[in-house]
C-alpha cells in the first residue's frame, strides 16, 4: 500500500515536472500554474505515503538511503510552495519538479531491494536526525536550484539578449531571496540534524563522535552553509557569487552524502 | 445579402488622409448609413485605420454607398495635402475576405505594431457603439464576437503578442526580470528632457516608492519633480542618490560619460551589493559600457534595448503565420454559419411554395368530385406526402452546404429554379394547367 503511494507520488510529480516543462517552453502561464497545483497535489499524497509508512512501524525505518531521499523530495516541495505563494517563482517548478519525482522515484524502486535500518535503540534520535538532516538537505538543494537559475539569467541579462528557446525564468530577485532564505533555513536544520546525529550515536554507541565517512561530510557540508550564511549576513558576498556557492555546496553536499551513502 | 467592407489603414493611406477621414461622430455616422442599402453596420475609427464593414443586400450598390459614405459622411471640412487620392488610398472586401479582414484586424495581425493588445479593445468599442445605435443585427453581431473569439485565441495560442516591442516595454519588462516588483523601489533620473518626462509618465503607475530627479539645472527638475511628485536634486548629490536607486534612467546631453565604473561601484558597496538596473538613453552615452562589468548592475544602453525590441519583432513576425492559420480557421467557422443561416430562409420558402401550389391545387380537384370526409383526407395526405418525397433531396442538398462559395450558388439556383424570389406563389398558377404535359405543349 505504502509503495503504492510512494509510486503514485512519483507518478503525480512527473505529471508536474511535465507541465512545468510544458509551460515553460511553451510561455503558457495556464499551463505553469497547473504545474504548481500538481505539484502541491504530489506533495499530499506524498504526505499521506509518510503517514501509511508511519502506520506500520515506530519509530520509522527511514535511516535508510531511500527514505531519506523522499523525506528530502517532500521537504524540498513543500518549501518551494511555501516560498512560490509569496514570491514570482512558477520558473523554478522546472527544476523542482523533476528533482522531487527523481526523489521519490528512486525511494519507490529501492526501497523494496535495499535493507532497512531496523528500529533498535536510539531509533528515534535517528529518526530526528534523518528527518532534520534531510530537510536542511532538501533546501540546500532548493537553494542550489535557485542559485543555478539565478547564474543562468544573471548570464543573459549580462549578455543583452535572448534566445528564442530560452526559458522564462524567475526574476532575479525572487531567486536571491528564495536561494538566501533556503540557505539560512538549511543551515539551521543542518545544524540541528548534527546535533541529533552526536546524541543518537552517543546513545547507540556511547561514542561523542564517529568518525565515519558520512559523519565527516556533514561536518563539511555544515561548514560550508554556515560560512555562506555569514558572509551572505555580512554583505560580503553579492548574489551572483551566493548563487555559486549554493549550486557548488549543494554538488559537494549531494556527492559526500549520496556518495558516502551509495559507496558505503 | 453579403458582408462588404471598404476601409484604409496605415498600409493604404498616409496619416494625413486617415485623420482626414477619421470618424468624428461614429454614432451619427453610422445612422445615416443604414437604411435600405445597407441593412447592418460597424464602423471601427483609430489613429491607424478607419474601416467600414456592412452587411447589404447588394454588393455593387453597397460598394457605391461605401465609397459615398467616405467622402460625405466621414470627410472633415477642407483638403487633406498628402498627395494620396481616397479611392487609391481604400481597400474594399467582399463576402469571405471581408469577415477575414475583421478577423485579422481583430486579432492584431493587420496593426502596425503585430501584437499590440489594444485593438481588440477598439474593435469592440466600435461594435457596441454600432449595437447602441440600432446599425449592428444579428450577422454583423456574430461576426464580431467570432472576430473577437478569434482575437483571443491568436493571443492565447501564438506568442504574437507576448514580447514586448517598443523601447519603453523591452525596457519595463527588463526591469521584471531583475526585480520582484517595483513596489517599494527607488528610481534616480538623471535629466530633465523629453525622455525622462515620457519615462515619468511611464513609472508612475509602477508603484515606485521614490522618484528622484537630478538635473545639471536643478530647477528645470524642481519644475519636473514638482508634476509627478518627485524629488529634485543637483548632480552634485548622485553618489548619495545613487546609493539608493534601483533603477536609473539617464538622458543627459554632454561629451563625456557621467557615471563610470568607480561611481557605480561604489553605489553597489554603499547599498550592501543589492543589484541595480542602469538604463541610458542619453546620445552621446552617460554610463561607462565597462560598468557592466559590475556584478550588480544590469546597464542597458539604447541600441541594447532597440536590439532587443527588434528581436521580439522579428519574433511576432515568425508567430504571424500560426495567427494567420487561426484566422483561417475562425473565417471558414464564420462562413459555414453564415452559409447554414442563408439557406434557413431559401428552404422556408421553398416548403411554403410548394405547399401554397398544393392546397390549391388539391382543393380547385376536390370542388369538382364529391368525396367522403375520408377520401378527402387520404387526398389531402397523399399529396402532401407526394410533396414531401420530392422535397426531400433538394432541401438535404441545401442544408449540406460545407463548400460557402459553392453553398452560395446552389442556393442561387435553388431561388432562381423555384421562382422563390418572383410572383406570389399561387397568384401566377391562377390560369396554369394542372397537367405539366400542358405547359410543354406550349
Amino acid at each position: 500500500m505504502n509503495l503504492d503511494l510512494h509510486a503514485l507520488t512519483a507518478a503525480v510529480y512527473l505529471l508536474a515536472a511535465i507541465l512545468a516543462t510544458l509551460g515553460a517552453s511553451l510561455r503558457n502561464s495556464r499551463v505553469a500554474r497547473a504545474a504548481v497545483a500538481t505539484l502541491a497535489a504530489g506533495a499530499l499524497v506524498h504526505a499521506g505515503a509518510f503517514l501509511a509508512f508511519h502506520e506500520f512501524q515506530f519509530p520509522p525505518p527511514s535511516t535508510g538511503l531511500p527514505g531519506a531521499v523522499s523525506l528530502m523530495a517532500w521537504f524540498g516541495t513543500i518549501f518551494y510552495l511555501a516560498v512560490a505563494l509569496r514570491l514570482r517563482l512558477r520558473g523554478l517548478a522546472v527544476v523542482v519538479a523533476p528533482a522531487a519525482f527523481l526523489g521519490v522515484f528512486f525511494a519507490a524502486i529501492a526501497r523494496g531491494t535495499g535493507p532497512e535500518t531496523p528500529a533498535e535503540a536510539g531509533a528515534l534520535w535517528g529518526a530526528v536526525h534523518v528527518v532534520l538532516a534531510s530537510a536542511g538537505l532538501a533546501l540546500g538543494g532548493v537553494a542550489g536550484a535557485a542559485g543555478l537559475l539565478f547564474v543562468l539569467h544573471h548570464r543573459g541579462l549580462k549578455q543583452k539578449r535572448r534566445k528564442r528557446s530560452s526559458l522564462p525564468l524567475p526574476p532575479l530577485e525572487a531567486l536571491d531571496r528564495v536561494n538566501s532564505l533556503a540557505v539560512a533555513l538549511g543551515f539551521l536544520l543542518i545544524s540541528l540534524g548534527v546535533v541529533t546525529g552526536v546524541l543518537w550515536v552517543q546513545e547507540t554507541r556511547g561514542e561523542l563522535w564517529p568518525g565515519s565517512p558520512h559523519a565527516n561530510a556533514m561536518l563539511v557540508a555544515w561548514a560550508i552553509y554556515g560560512a555562506l550564511v555569514i558572509s551572505r549576513s555580512l554583505s560580503a558576498t553579492g548574489a551572483l557569487q551566493a548563487a555559486r556557492s549554493a549550486v557548488i555546496g549543494f554538488a559537494f553536499l549531494a556527492l559526500a552524502v549520496a556518495g558516502v551513502e551509495v559507496l558505503g | 445579402m453579403s458582408l462588404v467592407l471598404v476601409g484604409m489603414n496605415h498600409r493604404s493611406a498616409p496619416l494625413a488622409l486617415r485623420e482626414h477621414y477619421a470618424a468624428a461622430d461614429p454614432r451619427e455616422a453610422l445612422t445615416k448609413l443604414v437604411g435600405d442599402e445597407i441593412a447592418e453596420a460597424v464602423l471601427v475609427s483609430t489613429c491607424n485605420r478607419v474601416d467600414v464593414v456592412v452587411w447589404a443586400p447588394r454588393v455593387d450598390v453597397a460598394r457605391l454607398r461605401l465609397r459615398s459614405f467616405f467622402e460625405r459622411d466621414l470627410a472633415r471640412e477642407g483638403v487633406p495635402d498628402c498627395g494620396v487620392a481616397l479611392e487609391d488610398a481604400l481597400y474594399e472586401f467582399e463576402g469571405a475576405e471581408a469577415a477575414r479582414h475583421v478577423f485579422r484586424v481583430a486579432s492584431s495581425v493587420d496593426s502596425m505594431v503585430l501584437g499590440e493588445p489594444q485593438i481588440l479593445g477598439q474593435v469592440k468599442d466600435a461594435w457596441r457603439l454600432a449595437v447602441e445605435c440600432g446599425a449592428c443585427g444579428s450577422i454583423l453581431s456574430r461576426l464580431h464576437e467570432r472576430a473577437f473569439a478569434c482575437g483571443k485565441r491568436v493571443r492565447n495560442e501564438t506568442g504574437i503578442a507576448e514580447r514586448p516591442v517598443s523601447v519603453a516595454r523591452v525596457a519595463a519588462d527588463l526591469a521584471g526580470e531583475i526585480f520582484e516588483s517595483l513596489e517599494g523601489k527607488t528610481a534616480l533620473l538623471i535629466g530633465a528632457g523629453e525622455m525622462i518626462e515620457l519615462a515619468l509618465e511611464a513609472m508612475r503607475g509602477a508603484g515606485l516608492a521614490r522618484i528622484r530627479i537630478a538635473n545639471r539645472t536643478p530647477a528645470r527638475a524642481a519644475a519636473l519633480a514638482e508634476r509627478f511628485d518627485a524629488s529634485a536634486h543637483g548632480l552634485g548629490d548622485l553618489p548619495g542618490l545613487l546609493a539608493e536607486a534601483d533603477v536609473v534612467l539617464t538622458s543627459l546631453g554632454g561629451d563625456r560619460p557621467l557615471l563610470g565604473r568607480p561611481e557605480l561601484e561604489a553605489a553597489l558597496q554603499a547599498r550592501r551589493r543589492r543589484p541595480m538596473f542602469v538604463i541610458d538613453i542619453g546620445v552621446p552615452r552617460n554610463v561607462d559600457p565597462a560598468a557592466n562589468e559590475l556584478e550588480g548592475v544590469y546597464l542597458y544602453d539604447l541600441d541594447d534595448l532597440g536590439d532587443l525590441a527588434e528581436a521580439n519583432a522579428a519574433e511576432r513576425r515568425r508567430e504571424k503565420i500560426r495567427a494567420e492559420a487561426i484566422v483561417l480557421e475562425e473565417q471558414q467557422r464564420f462562413d459555414g454559419w453564415l452559409s447554414a443561416l442563408s439557406a434557413v430562409p431559401t428552404i422556408r420558402d421553398l416548403r411554403e411554395r410548394a405547399e401554397a401550389v398544393r392546397a390549391r391545387e388539391v382543393e380547385r380537384v376536390l370542388g369538382r368530385l364529391e368525396l367522403s370526409p375520408d377520401a378527402r383526407d387520404g387526398v389531402e395526405q397523399l399529396t402532401r406526402q407526394i410533396v414531401n418525397k420530392i422535397l426531400h433531396a433538394p432541401i438535404a442538398r441545401l442544408r449540406d452546404q460545407e463548400d460557402r462559395a459553392q453553398g452560395l450558388a446552389i442556393l442561387e439556383t435553388a431561388r432562381d429554379l423555384f421562382d422563390l424570389d418572383g410572383r406570389e406563389p399561387g397568384r401566377d398558377e391562377e390560369g396554369a394547367s394542372a397537367d405539366p404535359s400542358d405547359d410543354l405543349e406550349d
